[in-house]
C-alpha cells in the first residue's frame, strides 16, 4: 500500500510537470528544455525557507512559485528571440546555467551537499506527515493543475496559443501580440512546474542540484511527447507510463544500477519510435 | 610557471578540442539542418572503444585507436541511416530530427553506462607521457597531439571541401539540398559520407579527451554543446567560423577559471552562446541571413 501511495504521488508531481511542459511545447510549439530549472526552483526556495528559516511549507511553495515566475519572465523574454532547434538550444542553456547556480552557489543552496530534513506540509495544526495525507495534497494540487491548464486551453488566450503554434506570422498579421502570449503562457508554466518542485522538496524531504538538470528536462519532454503534444490527458498518461516504467524494469529483476541506465535506454528508444512513426504521440494532435 | 602563458596555453589546447567537435557538428548541420545531438555519445563511443580495445583486450595502441575511429565513425553512420536519413525522406521538421537525436542520445549514454559503468576512467596510462615547456607554460605531449590533430583536421576538411567531387558534392548540398539532387548528387549517400567523416573526427576528439583527462558515460553531452556553441558563435555551417569560435570559447572560458572559478565554466560558455546569438546571430564568419 505505502509503494502505490509513493507511485501515486510521483504520477502527480510529474503529472504536473507534464501538463505544464505541455502548456509551451504541445499548445504553444515553443521546444523548451528548461523546465526543470523551474522545478528546481520551486523545490529550492520551498526547502530553504522551511529548513533555513522555518517557514510554513504554503509559504514555501507561494514563494517557490513566485521566484519561478519572476525567473520565466527575463528567460522567456531572451528566448521570444529564438524559434525551432535554437529555441530549443537555447533554453537548455538556461538549464545548464540554473543548475550551475543551484551547484555552486554554496552559501545559499549548499551546493552539492543538498538541503537535507525538509518537513511534510502543516496546515491549520493538520500535519500531511503521512503518506496518504500527503497523496491527498498532491492529488489537489494537481488537479488544480488540470483545471487551469483546462481552463487555459479552452478560452480564447488558448486558441491563440494555438494559432501561434501553427502559424505565428499570419497571427501576427492579425495584429495580435504574440511574443506577449508565449512570454505569459511561460510564466504560468513556470510556475506550475515550481508547485511540482515545492510538493517533491517536501515529499523527499531532501534536495540536490542533479534532480533538476537538463536530463531531467529531457524526460519531461519525453513525457509529453509520448502522452501527446497539446493533449492535457495525453500528459496525464504519458507520465502514467514513464513514471511505472522503471518499476516494471525493476520488477524484471535488473539491479537498480542496470535498471536506471535501462530505463533511460527505454526512453531513448520511446522518443525515436515516435518520431518515425507517431510524432503526434499517443493522443496528440500537434507534431513538431 | 606564469599565469598568462599558461593561460593561453590551455585555451588553445581546450580550443582544439572544441574545434574538432565544432568542426565536425557544423559540417553535419550544413547538410542535414538540425543540431545532431547524438555527436558527444559518439565520441564517447570512440574513447571507449579504444578503452576496451587496449586496456581489456590488450590491444597495440595504435591498432586501438584506428579500431576506436572505426567504431565512432560506424556508429554514426548507422544512426544516420537508421533515424535520420528515414525521417529526412518523410520530411521530418527540424525540431523532430533533434528530438530523435535526443533519444539516440540518451541510448548511446545509457548504454555506455551499462557496458563500462559510470566511474571516471582514464586512458592516460596508454598514451605517451611527458610535457614540455613553452614560454614559460607546461603543455603535455597529448595535449600537443590534441593541437596537432586539430589543425590537420581543418586543413584535411578545407582540402576535401575544395579540391575533391566529393566536397563539391557536399558544398552543394549545403547550398540547397532538393537543387543538388536535381542535377544528379546522390544526396543521401554524399550525407552518409558526411556522418562517417564527422563522427570519424568526433571519436578522435573522444579518445585525445579520455588520454588528457579521462572518460565518464556523460562527457558527451558536454563536448557536444562545446562544439555547437563553437559552431554557432563562429557562424553555422562554416568550418572555419567553428575552428576561430572554438578558441574564442575556450579563451572566455579560462579567463572565466582565472577570474571567477572553475565551476562556472559550462554556465559561462552558455552566457557567451547567449549573448552572441542576440548581439551576433551570424557568428564571426556567418552571412547575415
Amino acid at each position: 500500500m505505502e509503494y502505490l501511495i509513493h507511485l501515486a504521488v510521483l504520477f502527480s508531481i510529474f503529472s504536473i510537470l507534464a501538463l505544464s511542459l505541455n502548456l509551451v511545447v504541445g499548445y504553444t510549439g515553443l521546444l523548451s528544455l528548461t523546465h526543470a530549472a523551474f522545478y528546481g526552483i520551486g523545490a529550492y526556495v520551498t526547502g530553504i525557507l522551511m529548513v533555513g528559516h522555518g517557514a510554513n511549507f504554503f509559504v514555501g511553495l507561494g514563494a517557490g512559485v513566485l521566484a519561478a515566475m519572476l525567473l520565466a519572465l527575463p528567460i522567456s523574454m531572451v528566448l521570444a528571440k529564438f524559434r525551432g532547434d535554437y529555441y530549443a538550444l537555447v533554453s537548455l542553456g538556461f538549464n545548464v546555467i540554473v543548475f550551475s547556480v543551484l551547484l555552486n552557489w554554496q552559501a545559499v543552496t549548499q551546493g552539492p551537499l543538498g538541503i537535507p530534513g525538509i518537513l511534510r506540509p502543516e496546515l491549520f495544526g493538520l500535519v500531511f506527515s503521512n503518506s496518504f495525507a500527503f497523496l491527498v495534497l498532491a492529488l489537489i494540487l494537481a488537479a488544480g493543475v488540470y483545471w487551469l491548464s483546462q481552463a487555459i486551453v479552452s478560452s480564447s488566450f488558448g486558441r491563440v496559443l494555438k494559432a501561434i503554434r501553427e502559424d505565428e506570422e499570419a497571427l501576427g498579421v492579425f495584429g495580435y501580440r504574440t511574443q506577449t502570449y508565449k512570454l505569459v503562457i511561460f510564466v504560468i508554466a513556470a510556475a506550475m512546474a515550481a508547485v511540482a518542485g515545492a510538493l517533491y522538496a517536501s515529499y523527499t524531504s531532501f534536495i540536490d542540484p542533479h534532480t533538476f538538470t537538463v536530463s531531467d528536462s529531457i524526460f519531461m519532454l519525453a513525457i509529453i511527447v509520448l502522452g501527446g503534444l497539446g493533449s492535457l490527458r495525453g500528459a496525464a498518461v504519458g507520465a502514467l507510463v514513464l513514471v511505472l516504467l522503471p518499476e516494471i524494469l525493476r520488477f524484471v529483476g535488473f539491479t537498480p544500477d542496470i535498471a536506471a541506465q535501462m530505463r533511460l535506454v527505454v526512453y531513448g528508444i520511446i522518443l525515436i519510435l515516435l518520431m518515425h512513426y507517431r510524432p503526434q504521440g499517443l493522443m496528440g494532435e500537434y507534431r513538431l | 610557471m606564469e599565469i598568462v602563458p599558461q593561460l593561453v596555453l590551455n585555451s588553445i589546447i581546450a580550443g582544439s578540442v572544441y574545434a574538432l567537435v565544432g568542426m565536425s557538428v557544423s559540417l553535419t548541420f550544413a547538410v542535414t539542418r538540425f543540431f545532431n545531438l547524438a555527436h558527444g555519445a559518439v565520441a564517447a563511443v570512440g574513447g571507449y572503444s579504444v578503452l576496451y580495445l587496449a586496456k581489456t583486450l590488450g590491444l597495440n595502441l595504435g591498432l586501438a585507436v584506428v579500431l576506436g575511429i572505426a567504431a565512432a565513425a560506424a556508429t554514426g553512420y548507422v544512426l544516420e541511416r537508421l533515424i535520420f536519413r528515414p525521417l529526412r525522406t518523410r520530411q521530418a521538421s527540424s525540431m523532430m530530427l533533434l528530438v530523435a537525436s535526443l533519444g539516440a542520445f540518451t541510448v548511446l549514454q545509457a548504454l555506455l553506462a551499462i557496458l563500462f559503468t559510470s566511474q571516471f576512467q582514464s586512458l592516460s596510462g596508454l598514451a605517451p607521457a611527458g610535457s614540455l615547456h613553452v614560454a614559460g607554460a607546461a603543455i603535455t605531449i597529448v595535449q600537443l597531439i590534441t593541437l596537432l590533430v586539430a589543425v590537420l583536421v581543418l586543413v584535411g576538411f578545407w582540402l576535401v571541401l575544395t579540391r575533391t567531387r566529393f566536397g563539391k558534392a557536399v558544398r552543394a548540398i549545403s547550398d540547397d539540398e532538393e537543387v543538388a539532387n536535381i542535377v544528379g548528387i546522390n544526396t543521401h549517400r554524399m550525407i552518409g559520407y558526411v556522418f562517417l567523416l564527422c563522427s570519424g573526427v568526433a571519436g578522435v576528439a573522444g579518445i585525445l579527451v579520455g588520454m588528457d583527462t579521462g572518460l565518464e558515460p556523460t562527457m558527451g553531452l558536454s563536448l557536444l554543446l562545446k562544439g555547437v556553441i563553437a559552431a554557432i558563435i563562429g557562424g553555422v555551417g562554416s568550418i572555419y567560423g567553428a575552428f576561430l569560435g572554438a578558441f574564442l570559447l575556450a579563451l572566455v572560458e579560462n579567463l572565466g577559471v582565472w577570474q571567477i572559478s572553475g565551476e562556472w565554466k559550462d554556465a559561462l560558455a552558455f552566457g557567451v552562446l547567449i549573448l552572441f546569438l542576440l548581439f551576433r546571430p551570424q557568428g564571426i564568419l556567418g552571412k547575415r541571413p
